[in-house]
């Protein structure tokens, strides 16, 4: 991007690794001692739901901190230099309705470069470069309530990536989406220069990721080549949903 | 959602609800218009008495539920000490300990449904008004329902801003999600009409 | 009939879960808890009848026992303090602060709601707060001054202030959910 950065202090490191990793509420490990090195371009994490998929999203991001354990990404210890955090990564919720903040789009987009030291002014310029480059300079001015579930969900990928994160961390992006609008999104999501942890409950959305990892009760259940993770899961899903016991399924 | 009511259970929990209402407003009203430290003392000393019935566990909660009030109890004693009056001020610390103890009391001791019933039973002179207390129900069971569903909601625009900012949420968080609460009104609102609306059994 | 009772209840519920999050941090770092301000915003953006009939039903529901004031406070005890005149003020306030929102059409909106919620969401509040503590404490007015006011006054100044920009925010984004313009 043009615009001038206030704060050149770069973020040098690279990938996502979790050390021992333990989440826990009230006692009750929601992740339970999780160790992972994840260097490759696209990684998938698919799971049912309460496997835990969301939470280690957050803690990815450095929302919520490790009970045991550290995350860095791209070096940075997330939880703690919260400050660097926002450099590293970014995250993209599943409804944008309890991510933006903001009534209007530019409003929604420069928040992040005025949390990163950036003037108005150079927010102001961020904020136009990244809506041209999605060829929506004209929604500058909008105001979210306008705007389609889709479009939406659009600001919140522009309001993120404007911040230029090492990472980006997808928590089921496609959810309520219709296929059209799924499409759009997903192709912007193809064409990132970050790396990109997508997590979903579906496997489809997957298919030509470089890894995948299943996580099931906190812990990893498998992990690999995006073909064999995703066929096991599928017939794993297909199998309990015929079981016709929802005492089988959370949530 | 979790009530006050304690889990433990006292020989208070079988008297009802009404009648523990009943001797709660004569205690506190006899509390305030008193005026001797002996009677003071005396109601403080019932208070705790009434907790111990229930165990040391269960005054232990108790004497918990109490600890808000300490900051203004300080503030109380302070303005007595510095204005030279501090026996009125051991007064009203013992006045307010065993007013505010004894109404817990009863909190603790008594399930929001007995209570529900409590409020629907003082609301009779109203529907004789022809006020239409049936939508008191609904809306107590919408407040219960969706208090934890909107603070889930304030914690993900907490985690947005968090996740694109060192400073903690502000203010501004406060906009979206009153505009998220106002949405959800619009959907509870459709979804009640779509199964037949607001009706009051009374008819009124 | 069934969208102003919902209104009604899911404010009632906002001011509860205000009280549940964290406290909000302003800018010089002083923590305030953003009860009170759900208070101003009830009569702000649902105005006077439904904003007081919003307030009613939360403090119902906290007398009824449900630990819905910040920090996790509720139950009849609240109620029995000389301090419970806040609480009873409180759909004065929200009442009184609509009024004037509903009143004053003209001059923008950041600007009237922060007035009204002085004028409703303080003076309001206080006009039954302090004359309350002084006939339940008892208290003369210096003491109920000193002791009852002062504390609080700087952060109902504050949320005042962040009231009207709230509202005027919440305005901006979907003019027709402030039904107090409406």
């Amino acid at each position: 991007m043009m615009f001038k950065r206030a704060t050149p202090e770069a973020i040098v490191g690279h990938g996502v690794q979790l050390n021992d990793v333990t989440f826990a509420v009230e006692g009750r490990n929601i992740i339970s001692a999780l160790s992972l090195d994840l260097a490759e371009q696209r990684v998938g994490i698919v799971g049912r739901n309460g496997s835990g998929k969301s939470t280690l999203a957050r803690l990815i991001t450095g929302l919520i901190a490790p009970t045991e354990g550290s995350v860095l990404v791209a070096g940075v210890d997330v939880a703690k230099d919260r400050k660097r955090a926002i450099q590293a990564v970014g995250i993209l919720f599943q409804n944008p309705d309890h991510q933006i903040i903001f009534p209007t789009v530019e409003e929604e987009i420069m928040f992040g470069l005025t949390q990163l030291g950036e003037s108005k002014v150079v927010a102001k310029a961020g904020a136009a470069e990244v809506l041209a480059q999605f060829n929506r300079s004209d929604w500058a001015e909008k105001s979210i309530y306008t705007l389609s579930q889709g479009q939406r969900h659009l600001v919140c990928l522009m309001a993120i990536l404007v911040m230029q994160p090492k990472v980006i961390v997808l928590d089921e992006p496609y959810a309520g989406l219709d296929i059209p609008t799924m499409r759009v999104l997903n192709r912007y999501l193809r064409g990132l220069d970050q790396q990109v942890l997508h997590i979903t409950h579906d496997p489809h959305s997957l298919t030509d990721y470089d890894r995948v990892l299943w996580i099931e009760e906190g812990r990893v259940h498998r992990e690999g080549s995006a073909a064999d993770v995703l066929l096991a899961f599928e017939s794993e899903m297909i199998r309990l949903g015929d079981v016709d016991d929802l005492a089988h399924i959370p949530d | 959602m979790i009530s006050l009511t304690s889990p433990i259970k006292t020989p208070f929990h079988k008297i009802p609800a009404g009648v523990k209402l009943g001797l709660l407003s004569l205690f506190t009203a006899s509390l305030f218009l008193s005026e001797t430290l002996t009677m003071h003392v005396g109601a403080v000393a019932l208070t705790v008495a009434f907790y111990l019935i229930g165990g040391v566990a269960f005054a232990k909660s108790g004497f918990k539920m109490l600890k808000p009030l300490w900051p203004f109890l300080a503030i109380i004693m302070l303005w007595h000490v510095v204005t030279d009056t501090t026996p009125a001020g051991v007064l009203i610390t013992l006045k307010l300990v065993a007013a505010v103890g004894m109404a817990n009391l009863v909190t603790m001791t008594t399930r929001l449904d007995e209570m529900i019933v409590v409020l629907e039973w003082l609301m009779t002179p109203l529907r004789k008004l022809g006020v239409r207390t049936g939508a008191v129900s609904i809306a107590i069971a919408l407040v219960v329902r969706f208090t934890p569903v909107l603070a889930q909601k304030a914690t993900y625009l907490g985690q947005s801003w968090k996740a694109r900012s060192p400073k903690r949420a502000g203010w501004r968080i406060v906009a979206p999600f009153a505009l998220l609460a106002i949405d959800d009104a619009e959907h509870v609102a459709e979804a009640l009409r779509a199964r037949g609306g607001i009706r009051d059994e009374t008819g009124a | 009939m069934e969208r102003n009772l919902v209104l009604v209840a899911l404010f009632a519920a906002l001011i509860a879960a205000l009280g549940l999050i964290p406290r909000i941090t302003l800018g010089s770092g002083i923590p305030i808890t953003a009860q009170s301000m759900g208070i101003m915003l009830c009569g702000t953006v649902l105005g006077a009848r439904r904003g007081a009939l919003a307030v009613l039903l939360f403090l119902g529901l906290v007398a009824l026992g449900l630990p819905l004031l910040a920090g996790g406070r509720g139950g009849l005890g609240v109620f029995t303090t000389p301090w419970a005149g806040f609480l009873f003020g409180f759909p004065v306030a929200a009442y009184v602060t609509g009024m004037v929102v509903e009143r004053v059409r003209t001059g923008n909106l950041n600007m009237v709601a922060a007035i009204a919620s002085v004028v409703g969401g303080i003076g309001g509040l206080y006009l039954v707060a302090i004359p309350y503590y002084m006939i339940m404490k008892p208290a003369g007015l210096t003491e109920a001054l000193v002791t009852a006011m002062a504390p609080f006054m700087p952060g109902d100044l504050i949320k005042a202030v962040l009231a009207g920009l709230i509202t005027a925010a919440i305005y901006k984004a979907r003019p027709s959910a402030v039904l107090s313009r409406a």
